[in-house]
């Protein structure tokens, strides 16, 4: 009896539920797209600045000037356009008219002008670029449409770096501060935005789900794309294979935009999805510290460039999915000398260099110590092959793992850096200055960007140069010279450009790549049947 | 009984507060200070500075301590540097996932687990026997990434069977919140898609977390009942003439669970850390996964939070396994 009543009431479930058992596309809208890449931490454009927030940035929100395609293009975008005053201290810019928010109010220059106020008062990952040249008195709107911004010191990467700040709606932000924290704790789970895409807070699970919806008022409208994709669901995958699984089941469109090198084989050889491979702007690095002996002797920092097997690396561990880069900036960005080889491999050179370092007095037999990123694969593989090599050589390199902020802390003082670790420069704005400027500038001793604690008066005049010249021309010049000498005095070991790898379903169509947010721009969109 | 609880709950107040301190100090005597991460990429020593400042982490240790221990007193875990969101209001969102999780595996572990190793103590020494000590070894041995990733692959790639990921469709809405337990939930709001498709992301994430558990269940149930069997009472038992089905499975097996009931509190300290590979793998989104994050961020106040409540729960279901062993056996009732 007990049995029967047992069967009766799961068939009543079975049947009220439909049989719920359905595949994962049955369950979807045919213009909605899940996307697989990360999350931001929070959704608050103005505290963090990191990869997945592009994808936050370029699809909630909207910026003056935005990067476009591949090589990234600066183009207007809130802004029909800007002046510069000669000295380059006053820079002027116009708002389109009719442009909406989120909540169907207008956008003025006010919201422009608290934007960037706000950035400055958080003090958090976006204001790095700007609290050196810009007070929060310096941001004026002239009136309802212009902006005036008013440098303490001429910037050349200014406009560069315009994209960094999202304009959010300031009446909406300015409704939720409490406590002066300029509306920071709603707009981490709320959005205040103006973008294609419109949010939806009733969804939101912080790391774990984000829902949008298209907004049709866009200011730049739909004409471009016939299909527009009506619904976003971002579903960040931990776990890479994981990840790789849902896309080749259906369950998501898009995967994230680094996949390693098994899992683009395994994508490339499967039916109806793909792999999108582009040429991005993120140089992987080998960082030494030049204050460290031997590390400090410029033989035995050019022995440790040339022991490193930069093609066995790109052509046999990454399949060539990694362009050589043998300077600190991207080859396919200007500043970088299109002469500049870069160290080569080739161990009888690395010997006879440490061999300079031994006569000099230099401590070679040391064991120098690499750290790498335990989570990412990658940089365990480049310091096992560099380790390799210089054993051979008779150079004792001891690989230590450890995390990222764990490293970038430790390398506030030099005493604390460690003798080489592993990363990667990525673009947030696209100058120069975003790699060789900051990576070698003494000034900036005691960030991990310049972790290397290279010292060289006259490179320091050189990027001190570039960075307030207004002469695009005379920029280049230095920015080439510069890299010159820094690879000659072989500072780091710079390794490869990457080739950024999204696995994608066929569905997904009009995927646009760009180095700034990583294709995560969806307005383009479409998906096919 | 009453007085009992309520000594063992004053008892686990110093453990937290050990706890508590252990943790702290650990985190912060490591060199890994979230700071420059926060002040961005294009930050100067300066900028960096003045955010270590703000946040605190250039105060003395036992300073910084003081003052977070003063805002748990006041029931505030703080703010996570990663998500700029309250850490209590992050984890009241997650923990139920994880306690949905780790019960299902553990309820799976118990009630497999207990029927085979007594299964195997009645036929021991025979081929179920062997084969149930081979399997529990090897659910011992098996590591659970590798696991779930072989479960995934089998269940969900190859035969399409078994959803590969999170607790639900994408697509379907979570049900109304209640318990944040979304069997329950959806079951009380009378939801039934959402309930089976719950049941069916569930299923495979608690198989793999139980494995460790069931093994250790069943060895100790195993041992336990062959040590019961030997006793004088179930001679006398057979000898009245009672069936041996009911002398196995309600007077031995009574006898012999007081040591597997023991493990099962200690199981679930252990599920609770197993959760975190479990959770990581099939993207499910608990506490596990939160403090991994957490870890890779140096989010300190989080993983902070995380250690106390998984601390907290520990103790609470070690106080309900006493209370259930105190019912199973009277002689330990007469000792609180």
């Amino acid at each position: 009896m007990r049995r029967r009543l047992f069967v009766l009431a799961a068939a009543g479930l079975m049947a009220a539920s439909g049989v719920a058992v359905a595949p994962a596309e049955a369950q979807r809208r045919p213009n909605e797209i899940v996307w697989g890449d990360q999350l931001p931490g929070g959704l608050d454009p103005h505290v963090i600045a990191d990869v997945p927030m592009q994808f936050i940035q370029l699809n909630m929100y909207d910026e003056l000037y935005r990067y476009q395609g591949n090589p990234p293009e600066l183009v207007p975008w809130l802004a029909s356009g800007h002046t510069v005053s000669p000295d380059g201290l006053t820079w002027t810019f116009t708002l389109r008219p009719g442009i909406k928010f989120h909540d169907g109010s207008d956008m003025t220059a006010e919201d422009v002008v608290y934007s960037f106020r706000r950035v400055l008062g958080l003090r958090r990952a976006p204001a790095a670029a700007f609290l050196p040249i810009l007070d929060p008195s310096g941001i004026t709107a002239v009136d309802a449409r212009t902006v005036r911004f008013q440098l303490k010191a001429a910037y050349s990467p200014f406009l560069a770096a315009i994209p960094l700040v999202s304009i959010v709606n300031s009446r909406l932000v300015r409704a939720n501060e409490r406590n002066n924290d300029w509306g920071s704790a709603w707009l981490s789970s709320n959005a205040a935005g103006s973008g294609a895409y419109r949010f939806d807070p009733s969804t939101y699970r912080p790391q774990e789900l984000v829902d949008m919806t298209r907004f049709r008022e866009h200011f730049l409208g739909w004409s471009h794309n016939q299909r527009p994709i009506d619904v976003v669901r971002s579903r960040p995958i931990l776990e890479t294979t994981t990840r790789v699984n849902a896309l080749l089941r259906g369950d998501i469109d898009a995967t994230d935009s680094y996949l390693p090198t098994d899992m683009v084989e395994r994508v490339s050889r499967s039916r109806g999805v793909r792999v999108a491979r582009d040429e991005s702007m993120r140089v992987m690095v080998l960082r030494i510290n030049n204050r460290r002996p031997p590390l400090d002797n410029v033989h035995f920092r050019r022995c440790l460039s040339h022991a490193f097997n930069y093609m066995g690396f790109i052509s046999g561990i990454l399949k060539d999915y990694a362009v050589r880069n043998g300077g600190p900036i991207p080859k396919n960005l200007w500043g970088a000398p299109a002469d500049l080889a870069g160290y080569d491999y080739n161990l009888d050179k690395a010997r006879a260099e440490c061999e300079q370092a031994r006569a000099q007095g230099a401590p070679v037999t040391r064991e120098i110590e690499i750290h790498i990123q335990t989570q990412l694969a990658q940089t365990t593989q480049a310091a096992e092959l560099l380790q390799a090599d210089l054993r051979r050589i008779g150079v004792n390199l001891k690989i230590v793992p450890n995390t990222w902020p764990t490293l970038t802390s430790s390398t506030a003082r030099v005493e604390t850096t460690p003798d080489m670790w592993v990363h990667w420069v990525s673009t947030y704005f696209v100058d120069p200055e975003n790699w060789i400027g900051q990576m070698y500038d003494s000034q900036f001793h005691g960030t991990w960007k310049a972790s290397s604690w290279y010292t060289n008066p006259r490179v320091d005049a050189m990027l001190r140069e570039a960075r307030v010249s207004t002469d695009q021309n005379r920029r280049r010049q230095l920015y080439e010279e510069a890299s010159r000498i820094v690879v000659s005095e072989a500072a780091d070991i710079w390794i490869y450009n990457t080739v950024q790898l999204r696995g994608l379903s066929q569905r997904v169509q009009g995927y646009q790549f760009s180095p700034v947010g990583s294709g995560g721009e969806l307005r383009g969109v479409s998906l096919s049947n | 009984m009453l007085r009992f609880i309520l000594r063992r709950l004053l008892l686990a107040l110093p453990a937290l507060f050990g706890l508590m301190v252990l943790t702290f100090i650990m985190l912060r005597v490591l060199p890994a200070d979230p700071s420059a991460a926060l002040a961005g990429e294009n930050a100067t020593p300066e900028q960096i500075a003045a955010i270590r400042a703000a946040f605190g982490f250039d105060l003395p240790i036992w300073k910084q301590f003081l003052i977070y221990f003063g805002q748990v007193m006041r029931a505030d875990l703080g703010t996570s540097l990663f998500t700029n969101r309250p850490v209590a209001a992050d984890i009241a969102l997650r923990l139920p996932a994880t306690i949905e999780l780790t019960f299902a595996a553990l309820i799976f572990a118990t009630a497999v687990g207990i029927p085979l190793g007594t299964l195997a103590a009645v036929w021991h020494n025979s081929a179920f026997d062997h084969i149930v000590r081979i399997v529990t070894v090897a659910g011992l041995a098996v590591a659970s990434f590798w696991f779930a990733i072989i479960l995934q692959f089998t269940f969900s790639m190859e035969f399409d069977i078994l959803p590969l990921r999170g607790r639900l469709e994408t697509g379907i809405d979570p049900p109304p919140f209640f318990t944040g337990l979304y069997l329950i939930d959806s079951l009380v709001s009378l939801n039934f898609t959402t309930f089976l498709n719950a049941i069916e992301h569930l299923i495979m994430p608690a198989f793999t977390l139980s494995l460790g558990g069931l093994a250790t269940i069943a060895r100790f149930t195993r041992a336990g009942v062959l040590d019961t069997m030997q006793k004088d009472f179930v001679s006398y038992a057979k000898a009245a003439g009672y069936p041996e089905r009911r002398i196995i499975w309600v007077y031995v097996l009574r006898n012999s669970v007081v040591a597997a009931t023991t493990q099962i509190g200690l199981l679930f300290g252990a599920l609770i850390a197993g959760a975190v590979a479990v959770e990581w793998i099939y993207d499910w989104p608990g506490i596990g996964s939160y403090a991994v994050q957490a870890i890779f961020t140096s989010d300190y106040k989080a993983i902070l939070a995380v250690t106390l409540v998984v601390g907290l729960i520990y103790a609470f279901v070690n106080l309900a396994v006493d209370v259930v062993l105190a019912l199973l056996d009277p002689r330990v009732a007469e000792t609180l």
